[in-house]
């Protein structure tokens, strides 16, 4: 069909010029950091990505934040899905009383902006140990995450009729039972949407990591990789953008990977 | 039925608590503090002194301020067109087409890049004599605008850049949403001779709802809270013209030390954002016969 | 149907990280005079030199740091003035002399270290002119981490190219400016973030330095028609394209080697960064003291920049901060500093890499030259920050000075009313 032909051959090429800023990290990713030249961004040279990665690396001492990293992005977003689907089944399922502005309370979580949080929690976080500790993180990643779940599964779960929810209780089934074993698995490909979105932006995150943190051992790893940025010297050009490729490498293919879980669709029942 | 009901609530209960009191805890106490925070004079250092609403009054009377409330109105209005406008589309375009998740995949990319290499690409190629000015003289085009230092055109070429970001999510949701429409009224449609845009307007649009009050309820909100990408281009500069009330809120706080006046402002954008997602979400979620 | 096949790796993940929560921790603190330091500082990019030296410091007082880099300067202020409250006061930070170095003095957070000075001075390790700022009511604070000339870095391919000689005084640098321009290459360095200041701070002290001092007391208002004279001096530059572009956000020492200006105003530090991208020290750049503007001057004033590094008075780590800061300003930890930075060292018996430093730092301090207080420190916080943002400004639009300067005059209005 013509029509196919054409929606593929515009996306294609608009995909490619969204790549075209990928293209320029990468090249100038590449170049060594003497041979650099910033008016020539457009033109491939050098072979230098490897040890400029390499570099970075060595520089910032990765290895400890990478772990820490990994750790908050896995455990952080794997509760708040959980935390925020057990809202929206409240909400829409058990048909809770005021369930509009108790819906709105755990939104309106996300409405603050961040910046204001930073030293009331230091603050908090201080007096109670919670400073400089994995814990610490996790907590407050957990907690961010919570909102943008809870709003995408509430809406999520109006989608599913509520004859659905009727029917299993009158074949006995308890509300717990209904909520793991019914609405989560008819979720699954939701679920997975904002695990993967959450666990992206939490990999990603600086301010956090930067005032609730401080041992190399327990710092995100963006958060180690801005300290070798500084107006006083710090790494040329070339090896910056290569660490950003670096860290950026395990959410890219995180992307791809889900992209197949993606493509399997899913069959909802009535609406 | 009234014992069931009872059984429910207790159930709600326990099933909304950890959502609850996490976001309470975390999230919800020093909003209390920042409230506080904005009626006093606070350097960080001493102690915070009551000072009432001077901060508000002294707020409102502040050109700098009033050009950073229309900055964010441009940026809310820009977020609504350019991510989720294009990502409707894109998701539209990739709709049962063969090879459409691999298609949607250069424009998640950007999503998965971090910020360090965000907003160094963007600055490269947007700063004067940056890959775009030497793109556009290889075709000939000599007098560039100055993309970064001339408002509102910085604005403007900024949501662009968060654009680069944001489609590949939003496509992301709407296919989603898109996917899980049940194929029966689709068919049934197509049968009775639906096409394009009548396609669109009387079975996708109104089925899409669910994800579509999602994705322009989170741009709304995260427009206008929008820090990170203008920080990294502009700082808000140059002088204070692109600034959008979540710098002009970091500025006042972090660089000059008046705690109490930024407080004034999380506190303002915070109801702003608030009223806008309420009223925009009972407009929406009222419009279900579920609820 | 999966989720139990799920539920099992969950569990053993969430119990991994309870585990690794409960095993991790900050670093050590001690209230004894030896161990490990807790550093935090905001010049992140020289985390690996900071720790370079603990070799040196473990074998000479038993005490090593456990560096932790910030790079932003505003969220690395607000983070440690937030700290002194907490269990986080830390044990030894570095800060800016000036304004924001009283502000902490008045509030009583900073260790007293006038035992320490007296000492080092008498031992010839410091000069008593570096003491001024480092002393507040007749005290001294803090210890110096670092001292900074600003003066003019230049490509020395180019000046060589067109065969210029680095000038001696302010007229030669017109016209090798003038001579560099005609020739197709821009001869200033300029920037809309951050280091805005120099050109002004050159301009204004090297007319008068007396003027450049009443600025920072408010004896003299932005607003004053020298003031006004001296921007339209600078505004002529920039209409001559005098400056490079001001969108740009090249590292500046890229930019040098590019040739995309062939001067710049800037600090000593810089060298480091120009070593960073390939260039050498005598064939590919140099450094000259930029002459007084106003050629009737006895002494050539040139700005000088010096960043301290403190104890806090709350901080568990007291007393090893202490001990690590009466170390620091020794000739061993200088000349190890000197080997790892390649600075212009405040002690005159460290050693450097760069000889030529070091005679840029005895030179200075004869009698032909004086040493003014760069402006970043010596202007009050609230006051640099909107010249900053209005010098920014300024370069990126040029034209008419006196609204930019009036907006700088509104703060500083404001500020001094404050004092009063």
């Amino acid at each position: 069909m013509t029509s196919r032909i054409t929606r593929t051959s515009i996306l294609v090429f608009f995909g490619l010029v969204w790549l075209l800023p990928v293209y320029l990290l990468v090249i100038n990713a590449n170049k060594s950091p003497q041979a650099y030249n910033s008016n020539e961004s457009w033109i491939p040279s050098g072979t230098s990505l490897i040890s400029n990665m390499v570099n970075a690396w060595r520089l910032s001492n990765l290895g400890d934040s990478v772990l820490s990293s990994l750790i908050y992005s896995i455990v952080s977003p794997l509760i708040a899905v959980l935390v925020g689907a057990a809202v929206g089944f409240a909400i829409v399922a058990l048909r809770m009383k005021h369930g509009f502005w108790w819906f709105v309370f755990v939104f309106g979580g996300t409405v603050f902006p961040l910046q204001m949080v930073l030293l009331p929690l230091f603050d908090g976080y201080s007096r109670m140990g919670l400073f400089d500790t994995h814990t610490g993180m996790i907590i407050v990643y957990t907690a961010i995450s919570i909102p943008f779940s809870a709003f995408v599964m509430r809406n999520f779960f109006t989608g599913i009729a509520h004859s659905v929810f009727e029917a299993a209780v009158i074949d006995g089934a308890s509300t717990w039972w209904i909520f793991l074993r019914v609405y989560l698995p008819m979720a699954v490909s939701a679920l997975v949407a904002i695990f993967i979105l959450q666990a992206t932006f939490i990999w990603n995150d600086l301010l956090l990591g930067l005032t609730l943190s401080q041992s190399d051992n327990v710092r995100p790893v963006v958060t180690t990789l801005s300290g070798m940025q500084s107006t006083y010297g710090g790494a040329q050009l070339s090896t910056v953008l290569a660490a950003g490729i670096l860290v950026s490498l395990p959410t890219v293919t995180l992307f791809m990977f889900t992209q197949k879980f993606f493509s399997r669709g899913l069959a909802l029942g009535q609406y | 039925m009234t014992v069931k009901k009872d059984h429910y609530r207790w159930a709600a209960r326990s099933f909304v608590a950890p959502g609850v009191l996490l976001v309470a805890v975390v999230l919800y106490l020093p909003l209390l503090w920042t409230v506080f925070l904005s009626f006093t004079s606070y350097d960080g250092l001493s102690s915070p002194k009551w000072i009432g609403a001077a901060n508000y009054l002294q707020m409102f009377q502040d050109p700098d301020f009033l050009n950073s409330m229309s900055n964010t109105l441009l940026w809310v209005v820009g977020t609504l067109v350019v991510p989720v406008g294009l990502g409707l589309v894109l998701a539209l375009l990739t709709f049962n087409l063969k090879g459409g998740v691999w298609l949607r995949l250069p424009f998640l990319i950007p999503y998965g890049i971090s910020g360090i290499g965000v907003g160094l690409i963007w600055s490269f190629v947007l700063q004067n004599n940056g890959a775009l000015d030497q793109a556009l003289h290889f075709f000939g085009v000599v007098d560039n605008p100055r993309w970064l230092l001339d408002a509102p055109l910085n604005t403007v070429v900024m949501i662009v850049a968060a654009a680069w970001q944001g489609v590949g999510v939003n496509a992301l949701l709407f296919s989603i949403g898109l996917q899980s429409i049940p194929k029966e009224p689709l068919e049934a449609a197509r049968l009775d001779g639906a096409r394009g845009f009548r396609l669109f307007g009387s079975i996708l649009w109104p089925m899409l709802r669910p994800l579509t009050t999602v994705v322009i309820g989170l741009s709304i909100v995260a427009s206008l809270k929008t820090f990170d990408i203008v920080l990294g281009m502009t700082k808000g500069g140059p002088g204070r013209v692109s600034e959008t009330l979540a710098l002009t809120m970091y500025k006042d706080t972090f660089v000059n030390s008046q705690y109490g006046l930024g407080s004034a402002i999380a506190v303002f954008l915070t109801v702003v954002t608030l009223l806008a997602a309420i009223l925009y979400l009972r407009e929406q979620l009222s419009k279900k016969n579920e609820f | 149907m999966n989720r139990t096949r799920r539920i099992a790796p969950i569990a053993s993940m969430l119990a991994a990280s309870l585990l690794l929560a409960a095993c991790s921790s900050g670093g050590a603190s001690s209230s004894q005079t030896t161990g490990t330091l807790k550093f935090v500082t905001d010049k992140g990019a020289w985390k690996p030199q900071f720790q370079s030296l603990n070799s040196v410091s473990q074998k000479d007082i038993k005490v090593s740091l456990n560096t932790t880099g910030y790079s932003d300067e505003n969220q690395y202020q607000a983070f440690v003035k937030q700290s002194f409250r907490t269990k986080q006061s830390p044990g030894l930070f570095t800060w800016s002399t000036g304004d924001s170095l009283k502000q902490l003095v008045d509030q009583k957070l900073v260790a007293d270290t006038s035992a320490i000075w007296k000492q080092e001075i008498a031992n010839g390790n410091v000069s008593k002119d570096l003491e001024k700022y480092y002393t507040f009511g007749g005290k001294q604070y803090c210890v110096p981490m670092n001292i900074a000339y600003w003066v003019m870095y230049y490509n020395k391919k180019i000046f060589d190219k067109y065969d210029i000689k680095t000038p001696t005084t302010w007229a030669e640098l017109m016209s090798d400016a003038a001579k560099l321009k005609k020739n197709g290459v821009t001869p200033f360095y300029q920037t809309t973030t951050l280091f805005t200041f120099p050109w002004f701070e050159t301009l204004v002290a090297g007319t008068d330095p007396a003027l450049y001092q009443g600025l920072s007391t408010g004896k003299v208002k932005y607003t004053d028609p020298r003031i006004v004279a001296i921007m339209n001096v600078w505004l002529d530059q920039e209409k001559k394209g005098w400056f490079n572009n001001a969108g740009t956000t090249t590292d500046p020492a890229q930019m040098l080697k590019q040739g995309d200006m062939a001067m710049i105003n800037f600090g000593t530090f810089f060298g480091a960064s120009l070593e960073g991208v390939g260039m050498k020290p005598g064939s590919d750049y140099g450094y000259f003291v930029i002459p007084a503007v106003n050629s009737s001057l006895t002494k050539t004033p040139v700005p000088v920049e010096t960043g301290p590094m403190c104890v806090a008075s709350s901080s568990k780590q007291k007393d090893l901060g202490l001990a690590y800061s009466k170390w620091w300003m020794e000739s061993n930890a200088q000349s190890a500093w000197g080997a790892a930075r390649g600075d212009v060292p405040f002690n005159p018996k460290a050693t450097v890499k760069d000889a030529s430093l070091k005679t840029l730092g005895t030179t200075v301090a004869s009698g032909k030259y004086e040493l003014v207080p760069r402006y970043f420190e010596a202007a009050p916080t609230p006051i640099l920050n909107v010249a900053l943002e209005e010098f920014g400004a300024f370069a990126a639009n040029p034209g008419d000075p006196k609204p930019f300067l009036s907006k700088i005059q509104t703060a500083a209005d404001t500020y001094w009313a404050s004092k009063k």
